[in-house]
């Protein structure tokens, strides 16, 4: 098969072994860290006793991830035809100075 | 379940002259799963609360006709819509017949030239907002459950709504609507009689009694509704700030900003960014001194918007906020229409996740009391934290609830490991809500904003904060609903009635 | 009326804010004791529906616990019959109620039919779009319909269109789709008349019992534009039913049976990889055979949507014959939904020059459904009709001509449904391989060829 172009940088196609493989995570406190971009995690020392994790393959965690984009994109669509974003009226308003 | 079985009989065979077979529902999954709504509820218990059947009408005339065989049978009624309230409307306490009006969601009239919409009361906000975006145009009644509540639980339950600031809540929205009283007759009400009127003087103001009843003095049918333009643009800016005080006095100097475009601003409490740094990714890897945040948003043309919002962003400025940064304003704030917590944010005190259902005793609040009753709620579900870990503290909002930062919607968000509820846990609970309305009212609130207050634990303190106005109700009640059919045992409203019980 | 001002000690760990787990948090906080809290356990007296709630117990209090129910107006069952004992959360709530002793399986085996597996309800729950992928667990409603759904059947609660159905399938070893062509094993590979493919091989094509026998038209298309692109392949030296449908209604015994033919059929040709063009298949050989063979299961699954939209990125294929059309897409659920494929379809019918793409985003797709799956056509075909014709309906709105499907088992309901409202379904597959010059032929409504 050929090599995809999507992003991920592996052929195009479902392999068990690959996708019950997740990247190395980080830590990123004590109570959760990262895997994929975008994408954080419970630390599974606290999921050890009264609910216990489910096989989780990569596609599924990337497909929540992706979804959850996309679900909030489209809340923004469905209240507003568009977003004002924060960061230049910030920028607008240090650059006035001090005055309010 | 209150009913012997031929009665149950005898209420079907007189149903079976109005609906049609389909629409009467007697097996016991049909009745189980119209027992519930989110609140937390002991589960061993969940049989006491069981309908003794249900029907689907699909109109008001089939609504009235079912209502009037209830009442001629003395056979209580409960209303559900979406059964998403947090004060159990919709939960049967005497068995009898639920109604559920699902199935009343059609759009019955678009008015594009005065601006309404009149729908079934069944339909619910988020699917009729998609079918009138093709017109450009917005019903702006934005719960938590917004996704899944209907208009006519709305109406029942007065319901409050996140942007309400700027456009107002269910109350201001619903213009007017198709009522069945308890016996069956039905009723316009509106401003006046009037459809499609905002205001009016004629007569008694009868509108807002029939909404937030919680069911007890009817059923809404089919209502008209106001309706906006879809907005041009949306600010949602996030700031954090390193400690309560300066958050609180943020949001309050925010809302009496008097912007017109202003829709909103939340308080995030310490307790609340403590609990998000337990799982949500936006607050994660947040600086330590992140202790406390606000947002605000606020909705209209771009050429409103820019200007207002540059100056609530020097108004957050003067108060030491910190902006968040676009991704998380923007995510967050998108995140909010439908932010019921999901049960594996609960823990342990020692840390292991649990699935707890989320329970938000709200109230009304006045801003000047806010650290006050955060703090007093706090130690309340400390104290039930210090004994048990079925509770869980998951901090608290405040929310504004007009537009000139006179009152908020204050919530504390509690997890409650269900599984474990048992009878010694869900006294604990109910002492504990009492003692978090005996908070509200002593600080001059009202046990409730949002959810209504006919819950175990806080209703006993309904006549306390009603005063003379709860002898009103009883006597509406016993007006209205001669037989005490209409949703029964809700709101203590049993004393209207000699023996205290009927039905 | 009192008000609640005892005096606090601030050195107690719980008067201030905290998030559990933390390593810094005080030692006490671990070592409370609880008045509560015990470990929960199955006695030896339990009844098989106490066991049977015990392995979905915490995925089921998930949902009951949470109650936000944002699954209803997304489930295509709940929005044409609007009955809250047919929703998402009744299916779980039933689970609940069981591990309760309230319910027996016999009560509820019928309701549980009421679902597509559409997978919409999984994706809109916040506990899977919100935080499934936190804690690496999510709600599961899919599985726990299709666990009732065994549940019922060993327990001989049958449902009478779902039996024969699969009775059917065993005898015939596919599925006993109506149409001209004789469903056996003699006649599954007669779509493919003329084509000239080889049998086994590295890379085969699966083809699904409704492309086989019913849309003959789609594994045609499939095959030559493979063809086209000079990708080698074969098909299959004795293809079974994948299995899917069986275990989707509850025949979980046969479901394997059949995933272990085809197994060791495609190890007995040497073949490592398998294409598939239908979404339900590919369910079964991504989700299904992996949980029945474990790390056993070393064959690559390729879905041609999106081999098709690499080779158009790539050049190997190119769409150059104009389809004068103006259409929409329905994202099948099984590649929307639930595997989160929406991007392929899109780039491959962008690629096609001439028509007039009204699309509708794939979120608010999330509701639609044209009720074909998940066995409901086979129980109640008036529930599989209602929905497509809601489905139809939004494209109505659009003022399209067709509407394309990338899914064999939602064209025939969805082609049916639009014949009242006078729109094309066509298969994407279909579709791209007009645009590249192929004469398809086959059957799009089970016709002889």
């Amino acid at each position: 098969m050929t090599e995809s172009n999507n992003g991920k940088g592996r052929p195009v196609g479902y392999r068990y072994a690959e996708q019950l493989t997740p990247p190395e995570p980080a830590q990123v406190t004590d109570v959760a860290r990262t895997s994929f971009e975008h994408v954080y995690e419970v630390d599974p020392r606290l999921m050890q006793t009264w609910v216990l994790q489910q096989e989780f393959p990569n596609w599924d965690t990337l497909r929540i991830m992706n979804s959850r984009h996309d679900h909030l994109d489209w809340m923004h669509r469905h209240f507003a035809h568009k977003v004002v974003t924060g960061s230049e009226l910030l920028a607008e308003v240090e650059a006035e100075g001090g005055q309010s | 379940m209150t009913l012997q079985a031929e009665r149950v009989d005898e209420v079907v065979s007189a149903l079976r002259g109005v609906l049609r077979d389909e629409q009467i529902l007697t097996s016991k999954p049909d009745r189980l799963n119209r027992a519930r709504v989110p609140a937390p509820f002991p589960v061993h218990r969940w049989t006491e609360r069981m309908p003794d059947l249900a029907v689907l009408p699909t109109s008001t005339e089939e609504v009235a006709a079912v209502v009037r065989i209830a009442n001629d049978l003395r056979v209580p009624i409960v209303p559900r819509d979406g059964g998403t309230g947090l004060t159990d409307g919709a939960v049967p306490l005497r068995g009898g017949i639920v109604v559920d009006v699902k199935r009343m969601n059609a759009i019955r009239e678009l008015d594009l030239e005065n601006r309404t919409v009149t729908v079934g009361t069944g339909i619910n906000m988020l699917k009729l907002n998609e079918q009138l975006a093709r017109h450009d145009l917005f019903y702006p009644d934005d719960p938590a459950s917004y996704p899944c509540s209907l208009v006519g639980g709305r109406i029942g339950t007065s319901g409050w709504s996140l942007i309400g600031s700027r456009y107002g809540h269910t109350r201001d929205l619903v213009l007017s609507f198709d009522f069945v009283l308890p016996t069956g007759e039905v009723m316009h009400v509106g401003d006046g009689i009037g459809h499609k009127i905002s205001k009016s003087s004629s007569g008694y103001q009868l509108k807002h009694l029939f909404m937030g009843h919680q069911g007890t003095l009817g059923i809404a049918t089919e209502a008209t509704l106001k309706l906006f333009p879809k907005p041009e643009a949306e600010l949602s800016p996030f700031w954090a700030f390193d400690n309560y005080d300066d958050a609180y006095a943020c949001v309050g100097a925010l809302a009496r900003a008097g912007v017109a475009t202003f829709a909103g601003a939340v308080l995030f409490d310490e307790h609340k960014v403590a609990y998000l740094r337990r799982d949500d990714e936006a607050y994660i890897p947040q600086p330590g001194d992140v202790r406390a945040l606000v947002c605000t948003v606020m909705y209209g043309y771009e050429d409103e918007v820019r200007p207002a919002g540059k100056r609530l962003f020097r108004i957050a400025r003067e108060h030491g906020a910190r902006y968040l940064g676009d991704e998380i304003s923007e995510g967050d704030w998108a995140a909010r229409h439908d932010r019921y917590a999901t049960p594996l944010h609960g823990r342990t005190k020692a840390g292991q996740v649990v699935p707890m259902s989320w329970h938000c005793e709200d109230a009304a609040i006045n801003y000047t009391h806010l650290p006050a009753v955060t703090k007093a709620w706090h130690e309340i579900v400390a104290d039930l934290r210090r004994r048990t870990d079925v509770f869980d503290d998951w901090g608290m909002f405040a929310y504004t609830s007009g537009n000139t930062g006179v009152d908020y919607l204050t919530e504390i968000d509690v997890g409650i490991w269900e599984q474990q509820l048992d009878d010694r846990a869900w006294e604990m609970w109910v002492k504990a809500k009492r003692d978090i309305a005996a908070v509200a009212i002593s600080h001059n609130g009202s046990i409730s904003a949002c959810h209504g207050s006919c819950r175990d634990g806080e209703v006993d303190l309904v006549p306390d904060e009603l005063g003379r106005g709860f002898d009103v109700m009883l006597d509406v009640k016993r007006a209205l609903d001669p037989n005490n059919i209409m949703n029964p045992g809700k709101y203590l409203l049993d004393r209207a009635y000699d023996t205290g019980r009927q039905a | 009326m009192t008000q609640i001002e005892e005096p606090v000690d601030r050195d107690d760990p719980l008067n201030r804010p905290f998030t559990p787990g933390m390593r810094d948090n005080p030692a006490d906080l671990a070592s409370m004791p609880d008045e509560i809290a015990r470990v929960h356990e199955i006695g030896p007296d339990a009844s098989p529906e106490q066991q049977f709630a015990a392995e979905w117990r915490n995925a089921s209090y998930n949902c009951f616990s949470s109650g936000h129910k944002f699954c209803r107006e997304v489930c295509p069952v709940m929005q044409v019959t609007r009955n809250e004992s047919w929703t998402p959360t009744a299916f779980h709530a039933n689970v609940v109620a069981m591990e309760r002793g309230e319910l027996g399986i016999e009560e509820v085996a019928a309701d549980y039919v009421n679902c597509t597996q559409c997978g919409a309800c999984e994706l809109r729950c916040p506990n899977t779009l919100f935080t499934g992928d936190f804690y690496r667990f999510r709600t599961r409603t899919v599985d726990v319909v299709k666990a009732a759904r065994a549940f019922a059947v060993e327990s001989g609660v049958h449902q009478p269109g779902w039996k024969t159905w699969n009775e059917r399938t065993d005898l015939r070893t596919h599925e006993p789709v109506l149409g001209d062509t004789d469903v056996s094993q003699e006649h599954v590979r007669d779509w493919s008349e003329g084509l000239d493919i080889p049998i086994g091989g590295e890379t085969i094509l699966f083809v699904d019992c409704e492309a086989a026998f019913y849309r003959t038209s789609v594994p045609r298309a499939v095959a030559q534009i493979l063809q086209q692109a000079g990708v080698e392949f074969g098909l299959m030296g004795e293809q079974w039913c994948c299995g899917g449908p069986a275990a989707e209604m509850g025949y979980v015994d046969q479901a394997k049976r059949f995933a272990q033919h085809n197994l060791d059929n495609w190890r007995s040709t040497g073949t490592r990889r398998v294409l598939v063009l239908d979404p339900h298949d590919y369910i079964s050989f991504t989700e299904d055979y992996p949980k029945y063979f474990g790390a056993d299961y070393d064959i690559e699954i390729v879905l041609v949507v999106e081999l098709f939209a690499e080779l158009i990125r790539e050049g190997r294929l190119t769409p150059s014959v104009p389809v004068e059309r103006s259409i929409t897409y329905h994202d099948p659920c099984r590649l929307n939904k639930r595997k989160g494929i929406w991007k392929e379809p899109r780039e491959i019918l962008r690629a096609i020059p001439g028509l007039d793409f009204k699309d509708v985003d794939r979120v608010t797709q999330w509701s639609y459904c044209s009720g074909g799956g998940g066995g409901l056509p086979v129980e109640k075909p008036e529930l599989t009709a209602a929905i497509s014709a809601k489905r139809m309906e939004h494209a109505s709105v659009l003022e399209v001509d067709t509407m394309v499907s990338a899914c064999p088992w939602s064209e025939r309901p969805l082609g049916e449904a639009g014949d009242g409202a006078g729109i094309d379904v066509i298969d994407l597959h279909e579709l791209l391989a007009t645009s590249l010059g192929i004469e398809v032929g086959g059957s799009t409504r089970g016709g002889a060829r």
